[in-house]
């Protein structure tokens, strides 16, 4: 067994969930190298945690802040309101927003589009207007 | 008194029911919220709001169930709620601190963890650490987990609270430990404890 495949099971190993031919393996491997040694206490560490944590002890006056909670009226029915409103209203800009992109976009493109063409239209025009061979004639 | 004795006093707005109600089942359904949000505070809010469900609703109750199969399945999807609530808060929070340049709560945090003894820092880290893994897995992978780990409770009750067959709970349970085993050596690697 190498490191990566030891690595994979150590969760499974921990919690005692292995084959025992799997097991076996673990342990003879365990014995030889330090680094899965070393990640095997680093995992039992950290899943440690949850044990250290759980259970915690629920506070005193957890039935009476209830009770008081339980003589408010209920204003879920706002709530809801308010969150709809909300949504509504960034969808709303949202929306605008897009419009006003697309309708910036058309106005940029459209200008690219005509500026060279006019420009070239008049410099043809230009030259119908007034040919070369007119214009040095003129000149003499 | 039985549950379903319990329950028919509260649908009558008994509340000696309901406080008994509430006694027996405070430890569990605080741990369980705890499993998922990680925070003492939010988790005994958690448990009051899923209380004042519970009596709000009662009638609804048809005993199909027993009574912690139901606190177990509004506590996991109040939990779940609450972290999804709070992404989405610091979603709009990361806006707003980049156009006022705001500064980074969680970087205050680490700066202040330099105050204190060694020892500390490291059982901090590693709970952080476990958390951070643990609110990466999947809704349902975590849901499973919490329950099997913080609960104690088994892969057919599992079933029972998520609603979902017998191998779909193995295999939630199985992946979620991949995964967290995944994080979890990521973070030993890059010796980030």
């Amino acid at each position: 067994m190498n490191h990566k495949s030891i690595h994979k099971d150590l969760i499974f190993y921990i919690d005692n969930e292995l084959s025992l031919e799997k097991r076996i393996a673990v342990e003879k491997h365990l014995e030889d190298c330090e680094d899965c040694r070393s990640f095997l206490a680093f995992l039992q560490e950290g899943l440690m945690i949850i044990e250290k944590e759980k259970n915690p002890t629920v506070s005193p006056f957890f039935y009476t802040r209830l009770s008081a909670r339980l003589e408010k009226p209920e204003h879920q029915g706002q709530s809801q309101w308010v969150g709809l409103a909300q949504s509504a209203f960034f969808s709303f800009l949202l929306i605008l927003g897009i419009y006003g992109g697309l309708r910036l976009g058309n106005n940029a493109s459209s200008l690219k589009l005509y500026q060279p063409a006019t420009s070239s239209i008049l410099m043809l025009n230009d030259f119908e207007a007034e040919p070369i061979e007119s214009f040095l004639l003129d000149k003499l | 008194m039985d549950e379903y004795q319990l329950i028919n006093g509260i649908q009558q707005g008994d509340r000696k029911s309901y406080q008994i109600l509430v006694e027996t089942y405070q430890r569990m359904v605080v741990n369980t919220c705890l499993g998922i949000v990680h925070n003492r505070e939010d988790a005994e809010d958690l448990a009051q709001d899923v209380f004042l469900e519970i009596f709000r609703t009662a009638d609804n109750f048809r005993g199909d169930s027993k009574i912690s199969t139901w606190l177990y399945r509004i506590a996991t999807n109040r939990s779940l709620n609450l972290i999804r609530n709070n992404k989405r808060k610091r979603f709009f929070q990361t806006i707003e601190e980049t156009f006022t340049g705001g500064r980074n709560r969680a970087s205050e945090i680490s700066e202040n963890r330099s105050d204190q003894p060694d020892q500390n820092i490291t059982d901090e880290q590693r709970s952080a650490l476990l958390h951070r893994a643990l609110d990466r897995l999947p809704a349902k992978q975590r849901t499973a987990f919490t329950l099997n780990k913080y609960e104690e409770l088994s892969y057919l009750q599992i079933a029972e609270i998520m609603e979902i067959s017998l191998a779909s709970v193995e295999s939630q349970i199985y992946r979620a430990k991949k995964n967290l085993q995944q994080l979890l050596l990521e973070c030993y690697k890059k010796k980030c404890v």
